[in-house]
C-alpha cells in the first residue's frame, strides 16, 4: 500500500472525478466525444512515456515539444510526397532518435546539465522550424487521415497503439535488466557505476528513446487531422512533465512508474472537459492544471516530512 | 536541483587554485562576442550604430534584464524559477484591473501590484523553502497557475488600454536624455550587484548553491535565505510587469510569455553555473546585452525574428560546450605537466 501510495491515490482521485461527473453531468459519457478526447491524448501519452523514462533517469527533457513539431511537419511533408506508411514511420523515428541523440551526447558526453541543454535545443528547433516554414500549415492528401480508415476505427487504433506501447514499456522497465539500469542510474549514479552499469550510455540511450517516442507520437498526431499545425508541440513538454509528476514519477529520479503517469495524464486530460460540463468557464483550465500539480507535489512534501520525522 | 553531478565540480584541496588569467574568464569571452556582433551589425546593417537605436535596444531589454538579474540570485542558490514570465503576465493584468476596474489611482495600483508580486514569490518560497519541494517542479506548477489566473481574470481576451500619459512616459519617453525606464534599471542593477557581490547576505546565496548542507553547518539560515531569493524574484517580476505595461501601453494575459526562458538563457550565457555556487552580475548583464544586440541587429539586417531566436539557442549551446571543453583541456594539460609524479590514490575502507 505505502509503496504504491501515489499511484493509488491518483487513480482514486481520477475515479472520484469520473464518479462526480457521472452524477452531475451524465452528458460527459457520450461514446463519441469521450473516444475523441482519449484519442486526442494518445500522442501525449506516448510522449509522456518517454518523459517518464527521462525523469526516472534523473534528467529532464524540455525540448520534446519542439521535437514533436519538427517531426510532425516532416511527417506531413513526406506524406504529401506519398511515402508509404512502412517507410514513413521508420524515417520519422530515425529523425526523432537523431534529435534525441544530440541532447544525449551533450548531456551524457559533455556532462552538461540536461535542463540547459534541452532549453537550448528547444529554442533552436522551434525557431529554426518557424524560420524555414514561416508558420505554414501542411496540407495532407485526402485519404491519409485516420490511415484511410473510418474515424472511429482510426481513433481506436491510435488509443490501442498508445496503450500497447505503454504496457510494453512498463513491462520492460519492470522486468528487463536495461529497465532496472535506468532506475539504478536515477537513484544513484556512483552506486550504479560501481555495480558495473555505464551511466553515460544509459543516459544517452534514454534521450535517444525519448526522441524516438516523440517522433512516433508525431506520426500519431499527423494521422488525426487533414492538416499539420507547425505549432502542435507547443507546451507539450510541460503537459508531459505534469502528467508524469502527478502520476508519482519523482523529479529527483529513481522512483515512479508508467501506470502512474497514465493515471496522471488522464486526470489532467479530464479536468478541462469536466470544467465545461460543470459550467465553469474554460479559462480556468490552465490555473486548475497548476493547482493539480501543486496538490500532488505538496502531498509528496508532507508525506516525506512525516517519514523524515519518524 | 539534482541532476548528474559534473566530474570536476570539486576542487582538489591539495592543489593551489591557479589564478585565472583575464583571457580565460567568461566575461572576456562574452565581451569579444559582443564586440564581434557590434562590428558585424555596424558594417552590415542600416542605422544600427545610432543613438536612437542604442536607446531602442535598452528600452526593449529592460524587462528581461530585470528578470535575469533576479534569476541570477535564484540560480546562484542552485534553484530555478520558471514562473517569472507567467507572474509578469498576472501582475500586468492585476495592475490593469486595479486601475481600470477598481478605479484606484495609478500609484496605488502600482504599489498593490508590487505587493502581489511579493505575495506570489512568497507562495513559491513557502513551498520551496518551507516544504523543501524541488524548485523546478514547484515553479513549473506556478508557471501554469499564474498564467491560468491571468487568463481567468481577463476571460482570455480582455485587454487593458488607455493608461494615462504620465504613466506611459515611464515606458515610452526620455528622461534626462535617457529612456525613462533606464534609471530604474540602473538603480536595480546596482542594488543587486551590491547584494550579491558586496554583502555577506548575498555571499550566502553562493554558499547555499555550492552546498546547502555545508552552508547550514556554517550557521547560515538556509531556508530563510532561499525564501528571500524567491520573494525577490516575485517582486522583480511585478516591477517588470509595470514597466512592460508602460512600454506597450496595454496589459493582456499573454504578457511576458517565454520571458523566463530568455532570462535563464541570459544568466547561463553570462557564465553562472546552473548547478549554483558561482556566477556574477556583470556576466548576466553581458549575457542580456549579447542577446538584445543579436535580436536588434538581425532586424536591421532585415532577417526574420526567428533567426535571432535560433542563433540565441545555438549561442547558448556553443558557450556551454566551449566552457566544458576548455576545462577538459586545462585538466589534461595539468595532468600532462604533473605526469612524472602522479598523485597517490588512497583507497578508503
Amino acid at each position: 500500500m505505502t509503496r504504491y501510495f501515489r499511484e493509488i491515490s491518483v487513480t482514486l482521485a481520477l475515479a472520484a472525478l469520473l464518479l462526480a461527473l457521472a452524477v452531475v453531468a451524465p452528458s460527459f459519457y457520450q461514446a463519441q466525444p469521450l473516444l475523441s478526447l482519449v484519442a486526442r491524448e494518445a500522442p501525449t501519452l506516448v510522449v509522456t512515456c518517454g518523459m517518464a523514462l527521462v525523469l526516472i533517469c534523473r534528467q529532464i527533457d524540455i525540448s520534446v515539444g519542439s521535437q514533436f513539431s519538427v517531426c510532425s511537419v516532416v511527417v506531413g511533408l513526406l506524406t504529401s510526397l506519398h511515402w508509404p506508411l512502412g517507410l514513413l514511420v521508420p524515417a520519422a523515428i530515425l529523425l526523432g532518435a537523431a534529435l534525441g541523440a544530440l541532447n544525449g551526447a551533450l548531456v551524457a558526453g559533455l556532462g552538461l546539465p540536461s535542463i540547459v541543454v534541452t532549453l537550448a535545443t528547444m529554442v533552436t528547433w522551434r525557431e529554426g522550424l518557424r524560420w524555414l516554414r514561416e508558420g505554414l500549415w501542411v496540407d495532407l492528401p485526402r485519404d491519409t487521415q485516420w490511415f484511410g480508415l473510418s474515424q472511429t476505427v482510426g481513433q481506436w487504433t491510435l488509443v490501442g497503439l498508445s496503450l500497447m506501447i505503454l504496457a510494453l514499456l512498463a513491462l520492460a522497465m519492470r522486468h528487463l535488466a536495461a529497465g532496472r539500469f535506468v532506475y539504478a542510474v536515477g537513484s544513484d549514479v556512483e552506486a550504479a557505476r560501481l555495480a558495473g552499469i555505464r551511466p553515460r550510455w544509459i543516459t544517452f540511450a534514454v534521450f535517444v528513446l525519448t526522441g524516438a517516442f516523440t517522433a512516433l507520437a508525431a506520426c500519431m498526431n499527423v494521422a488525426q487531422s487533414p492538416q499539420v499545425d507547425p505549432n502542435s508541440g507547443a507546451g507539450l513538454e510541460l503537459k508531459a512533465i505534469a502528467a508524469a509528476v502527478v502520476g508519482g514519477v519523482a523529479i529527483s529520479g529513481g522512483r515512479g512508474n508508467l501506470w502512474g503517469a497514465l493515471a496522471g495524464l488522464l486526470l489532467l486530460a479530464c479536468v478541462g472537459p469536466a470544467l465545461t460540463h460543470l459550467h465553469v468557464e474554460a479559462y480556468w483550465e490552465k490555473a486548475t492544471h497548476g493547482a493539480v500539480i501543486l496538490l500532488a507535489v505538496v502531498a509528496d512534501g508532507w508525506r516525506n516530512r512525516k517519514l523524515d520525522l519518524r | 536541483m539534482s541532476f548528474l553531478p559534473s566530474d570536476s565540480s570539486l576542487p582538489n584541496p591539495s592543489m593551489k587554485t591557479p589564478r585565472r588569467s583575464v583571457l580565460s574568464r567568461h566575461e572576456t569571452v562574452l565581451l569579444i562576442i559582443l564586440a564581434v556582433e557590434w562590428w558585424f551589425f555596424s558594417a552590415g546593417g542600416r542605422n544600427f550604430n545610432t543613438l536612437d537605436n542604442n536607446f531602442d535596444i535598452i528600452r526593449h531589454s529592460v524587462e528581461i534584464g530585470l528578470l535575469a538579474l533576479a534569476m541570477t540570485a535564484v540560480i546562484l542558490t542552485g534553484g530555478i524559477d520558471l514562473s517569472v514570465g507567467s507572474l509578469l503576465g498576472l501582475c500586468a493584468v492585476l495592475f490593469g484591473a486595479l486601475w481600470r476596474d477598481a478605479r484606484l489611482p495609478i500609484g496605488w495600483a502600482a504599489a498593490l501590484t508590487l505587493l502581489a508580486g511579493v505575495l506570489a514569490g512568497g507562495f513559491n518560497a513557502l513551498l520551496i523553502a518551507g516544504l523543501r519541494l524541488p524548485p523546478l517542479i514547484v515553479t513549473l506548477a506556478t508557471f501554469s497557475l499564474f498564467r491560468g489566473l491571468a487568463e481567468a481574470i481577463t476571460h482570455g481576451m480582455d485587454t487593458y488600454t488607455h493608461f494615462p500619459e504620465t504613466f506611459q512616459f515611464l515606458g515610452q519617453e526620455r528622461w534626462a536624455g535617457l529612456p525613462a525606464q533606464f534609471p530604474i534599471f540602473l538603480v536595480f542593477t546596482a542594488g543587486i550587484w551590491v547584494l550579491i557581490h558586496r554583502t555577506t547576505f548575498g555571499r550566502s546565496f553562493r554558499a547555499i548553491g555550492f552546498s546547502a548542507e555545508g552552508a547550514r553547518y556554517a550557521g547560515i539560515p538556509v531556508e530563510r535565505r532561499l525564501a528571500m531569493v524567491y520573494v525577490l524574484a516575485g517582486l522583480t517580476a511585478a516591477l517588470a510587469a509595470i514597466i512592460y505595461t508602460a512600454r506597450l501601453g496595454q496589459a493582456k494575459a499573454d504578457a511576458g510569455t517565454g520571458y523566463e526562458l530568455f532570462a535563464i538563457t541570459a544568466v547561463v550565457l553570462g557564465g553562472t553555473s546552473i548547478f549554483g555556487g558561482s556566477g556574477s552580475v556583470v556576466g548576466t548583464l553581458l549575457g542580456v546585452t549579447a542577446i538584445a544586440v543579436l535580436n536588434n541587429g538581425l532586424v536591421h539586417m532585415r532577417q526574420p525574428r526567428e533567426v535571432a531566436g535560433m542563433l540565441t539557442g545555438l549561442l547558448l549551446l556553443i558557450a556551454l560546450s566551449g566552457s566544458v571543453l576548455l576545462k577538459r583541456l586545462a585538466t589534461l594539460r595539468q595532468r600532462w605537466q604533473s605526469f612524472p609524479k602522479p598523485t597517490p590514490r588512497i583507497s578508503t575502507l
